[in-house]
């Protein structure tokens, strides 16, 4: 028997009696699908798709999650695929009712359209209607109407869908809600008008459970018994395939849909909805919405939710004034984690009732795309509350983890790009005293590091910045100091590239020390056993000296090497010669007043009458500074670049300021001083540190290199530089060589952060290929992984829900949350059909 | 480019392997007599230069081009001046390279 749709389940979701998978996981095909382009300004594009789900008689509008793009990319949602709707929200939008899908599993990739055309189901039914019950239902569609429905309808099968064109003139349903409808369709001229009403005759079940002969032919193959329909459906059905082959599975599934098609639509047994009572609804308070299926579709939601993480408050201004916000990391019982922002009164609302650790029943409020330069929660949107929002703290709930945490192992680490944020656990080998940095605004700031290890047998440097040092260092300190090797799990970390790969603390990393749960136990075992005597190779590289390593180029590798395309500029040093200069314009008119420590130096325009005005500081001065923009271009035996100096970097070069030059030539107009000043730079070799990096200008991209220091080649230390790079030559390490090599310094670490453009081998585009690969398929296993508790199939291979890698099913995955003591218990896990596991790998 | 005489750059050592042909090499001044010119070279051994006019002042770092006499003396033929700060090392290597892996680059 092949796979039925859940015939009625678009009537139920349009009556309002299906809101959610919380009443039925219905199993739907899809009759149309359409990718939708939305575009936010400052943003990438967002593909989103839109699909029309057809439950065999009607059809009903809808948009796959973002994070289900793959399955219709990859190929395995395409029209016709048969899917179970696992997890989405009936929306009211606009008046048209949209389901927004945020997880599904696919039954069937491939099948004719069943039950030929649809009627477009998405007017939602008048309130007034719904609440009259089944009585309140009137077939308002006249017979006109009808007909023309079914010669569309009969054009579509001739046309183009050729499978259901010996059927025997199947019917149209419209799209009345079902109780009275059917009472009423009796009395059509054509009683041929059905429902497959198969179903609910075979399983004596309302179609509110799922369907449970899918599990059955699924789980034969892997020897789980069929699961027995629930109420709580998450999954269940499609923990029986974790073993099986899908494209086994998948075979006969197709070839036998041709039955289905047919039989579906022979004339049946008699409606059994006829006499059903009054749609009963969900009458439980506030209905819980999970974390990972919020949407900006809803209108209502309430989620309950624990509070993982606050930040501090913050104060800002910009143009329209001075603000101040705050934000908080949320995680519900599902595993489902968001931020909430508030500002300016909403945060005055809000800001004390907050508390870390403690659990709130949340409702309304916003929910915007997620800003990830800031946000890297496992979620697209964010939430921003505002004065309607209430929130109301709850009794603890133990099934809501209090962290959570995606751990990846050092070893993966050094893999990973840099800026991401990772979650990491290791033992603490040792730590160095806290130092202090000057910011480049001239404030201070604390660092200290320390170097973490695991079971990966790789080691990291792990930088502390700022109140890290003091309390959680001193911590640590202490623990190295008594001889304990203690276990540091660290939520939220930013990889850096600086000296090999890093991890940094950023505002919202937390820290625990020697924590009590399995992966640190774990760890703490290993290291008494093996751990402690085992040799570590570090992805950091030891920090020698200060500062950062030059990285000493050629001109013509700015070009060759695409530096600067990157996300970060890149910073190098080249010895070259200024070949020529821009003498008009040479420096700009700016602003002198002070803001914070530095001057503003933005630029001012003349007034006229001697003084000069400032847009930012909205302020007029007598005078103005003189500040360079010095438009050279720089030569070396390579080829020729131009690149822009600035005021520190172009007094460095002219050996003048600014102001002085501007005398020269335009006060006292001393032409030939001017152009001796100018005679006497160019053709002057240099050692300039550029940083390079790629600019938009008008939708043009170009890549531009500022001068950041410069400074008079001293032929001495340059030929002692040439020898060493001699040396270096001849003992085979041409690594560290100005030399065009694709081996270069800056090309390796191209590769190893996956983002190396051209004129990679083999095996850097893979590597490419398995980073960017990771995110999208982490998002899907938000949302896949608590509610299906098992393997998600993609073609045929297993893959995890949790972390997103193959060859594992999501309960044994590494990755896995943490939960508070003594609610770690088989039973949230039977979905899986295994307890979890921790295996060897990790 | 005249390359009828070159000049082979060399430190203290290498001198030897030059007697009578024309070198080129740096000094550090020790001291100075009429028509002699003691120094050390860039490998810290002692050069007596010998030849007419040096020139006054001498600076600290001088600059001789002549025939190689004995394995620590040269008559010079063109004195320079190289100035007081000269990078003896750099110089030294150059002298190295010059006569050993990349001898083929120079005349």
């Amino acid at each position: 028997m092949a796979v039925d749709l859940t015939t009625g389940a678009i009537n139920k979701m349009l009556n309002g009696e299906v809101a959610s998978e919380a009443d039925m996981t219905p199993v739907l095909q899809v009759t149309e699908l359409k990718l939708i382009q939305s575009k936010r300004p400052n943003q990438e594009a967002i593909n989103r798709y839109k699909v029309s789900l057809s439950d065999g008689i009607l059809s009903q509008q809808g948009m796959l999650g973002t994070s289900l793009n793959v399955l219709v990319t990859s190929g395995n949602i395409q029209l016709g695929s048969i899917l179970r709707v696992t997890q989405f929200v009936c929306n009211l939008i606009q008046n048209r009712r949209i389901v927004i899908i945020s997880n599904l599993e696919i039954i069937v990739e491939k099948c004719n359209i069943i039950g030929g055309t649809h009627v477009q189901a998405g007017m939602p039914n008048e309130p007034g209607q719904q609440l009259g019950g089944g009585a309140g239902y009137v077939n308002t569609q006249s017979n006109g109407g009808y007909e023309q429905q079914q010669a569309r309808r009969t054009d579509l099968n001739g046309g183009r869908y050729g499978v259901s064109a010996n059927l025997p003139q199947p019917q149209v349903v419209h799209n009345n809600p079902d109780a009275g409808r059917y009472g009423v369709s009796a009395n059509l001229p054509q009683p041929r008008v059905v429902h497959n009403t198969s179903d609910a005759g075979r399983y004596g079940v309302p179609a509110t459970s799922p369907q449970p002969q899918v599990s059955q032919r699924y789980g034969t193959g892997s020897g789980y018994p069929e699961t027995s329909p629930s109420i709580r459906p998450y999954g269940s059905a499609i923990a029986g395939y974790g073993g099986s082959g899908l494209e086994q599975a998948r075979a006969p599934a197709t070839t036998a849909y041709s039955r289905p098609v047919q039989s579906a639509y022979q004339p049946q047994s008699p409606p059994m909805y006829v006499n059903r009572g009054p749609v009963a609804r969900n009458e439980a308070p506030p209905r819980i919405t999970p974390v990972a299926a919020l949407n900006p579709y809803q209108g209502r939601w309430t989620i309950r939710v624990r509070v993982t993480c606050k930040g501090e408050l913050r104060r800002f201004s910009n143009p329209r004034g001075e603000g101040k916000l705050f934000n908080f990391d949320l995680l519900d019982s599902d595993g489902g984690e968001i931020r909430v922002t508030c500002f300016n009164d909403v945060v005055d609302k809000f800001f004390d009732q907050i508390v870390v650790g403690n659990v709130y029943l949340i409702s309304r409020g916003s929910l915007r795309p997620a800003q990830k330069n800031y946000n890297h929660l496992h979620n697209d949107y964010e939430i921003h509350l505002d004065s309607a929002s209430t929130i109301q703290q709850c009794q603890d709930d133990a099934t809501i983890p209090r962290y959570q945490f995606h751990f990846r192992n050092i070893g993966d680490i050094e893999n990973m790009e840099s800026n991401s944020i990772t979650d990491l656990i290791g033992i603490v080998s040792s730590i160095s005293p806290t130092g202090s940095i000057m910011r480049k605004t001239g404030t201070e700031v604390q660092k200290r590091a320390l170097q973490l290890k695991d079971m990966s047998g790789r080691s990291v440097e792990l930088t502390m910045w700022g109140n890290f040092c003091n309390a959680e260092g001193q911590k640590l300190q202490n623990l190295c100091d008594s001889g304990v090797f203690p276990v540091l799990a660290v939520k939220a970390g930013r990889i850096s590239e600086f000296n090999g790969k890093q991890v940094s603390t950023i505002g919202s990393s937390q820290f625990f020390i020697e924590p009590d749960f399995p992966e640190a136990r774990e760890l703490k075992d290993w290291y008494e056993r093996e751990g402690k005597n085992a040799h570590f190779t570090s992805i950091s590289r030891e920090f020698i000296g200060a500062g950062r390593q030059e990285v000493r180029k050629v001109i013509t590798q700015i070009k060759d090497e695409k530096l600067g395309t990157s996300e970060k500029p890149d910073w190098i040093t080249v010895c070259a010669t200024i070949s020529f200069m821009k003498v008009e314009n040479f420096c700009y008119t700016a602003c002198p007043n002070m803001n914070g420590d530095r001057p503003c130096s933005k630029k001012v325009t003349n007034n006229g009458d001697g003084t000069w005005r400032c847009e930012k500081c909205d302020k007029c001065v007598d005078e103005c500074d003189y500040r360079y923009i010095l438009q050279i271009q720089l030569q070396d035996h390579t080829g020729l670049t131009w690149a822009t100096a600035f005021q520190e970097a172009g007094e460095e070069i002219m050996g003048i300021s600014a102001k002085d030059l501007y005398y020269v030539k335009y006060e006292h107009q001393e032409e030939e001083k001017f152009e001796d000043i100018i005679r006497s730079v160019t053709f002057s070799k240099y050692i300039f540190k550029l940083k390079i990096k790629e600019e938009t200008y008008s939708d043009e991209q170009r890549v531009k290199a500022t001068v950041v220091r410069a400074e008079k080649l001293t032929y001495s230390s340059d030929t002692r530089f040439m020898l060493e790079a001699m040396d270096k030559l001849r003992t085979g390490d041409a690594n560290s060589l100005p030399v065009k090599t694709e081996s270069s310094n800056y090309r390796s670490d191209a590769f190893n952060s996956g983002i190396g453009t051209s004129g990679i081998g083999e095996t850097a585009s893979v590597d490419a290929r398995r980073e960017f690969e990771l995110p999208a398929a982490n998002q899907v296993g938000q949302y896949g992984n608590q509610y299906s508790s098992g393997a998600r199939p993609v073609s045929g291979m297993i893959s995890c829900n949790a972390c997103g890698s193959n060859g594992h099913v999501s309960a044994n995955c590494p990755s896995l949350m943490s939960e508070p003591q003594g609610e770690y218990t088989q039973g949230r896990y039977t979905g899986g059909g295994m307890p979890r596991q921790h295996v060897g790998g990790y | 480019m005249d390359t009828s005489s070159p000049s082979a750059f060399v430190n203290g050592a290498l001198l030897r392997r030059y007697i009578g042909q024309k070198v080129r090499t740096v000094i550090q001044v020790i001291g100075s007599d009429t028509g002699s010119v003691v120094g050390k070279s860039t490998d810290d051994l002692q050069i007596v230069v010998r030849g007419s006019s040096p020139p006054n002042p001498l600076t600290t770092y001088l600059e001789v081009i002549g025939i190689a006499e004995s394995d620590n003396s040269i008559r010079a033929e063109t004195w320079t001046n190289f100035g007081n700060s000269f990078d003896p090392q750099n110089f030294n290597e150059l002298c190295k390279l010059a006569n050993g892996e990349f001898k083929h680059m120079f005349i």
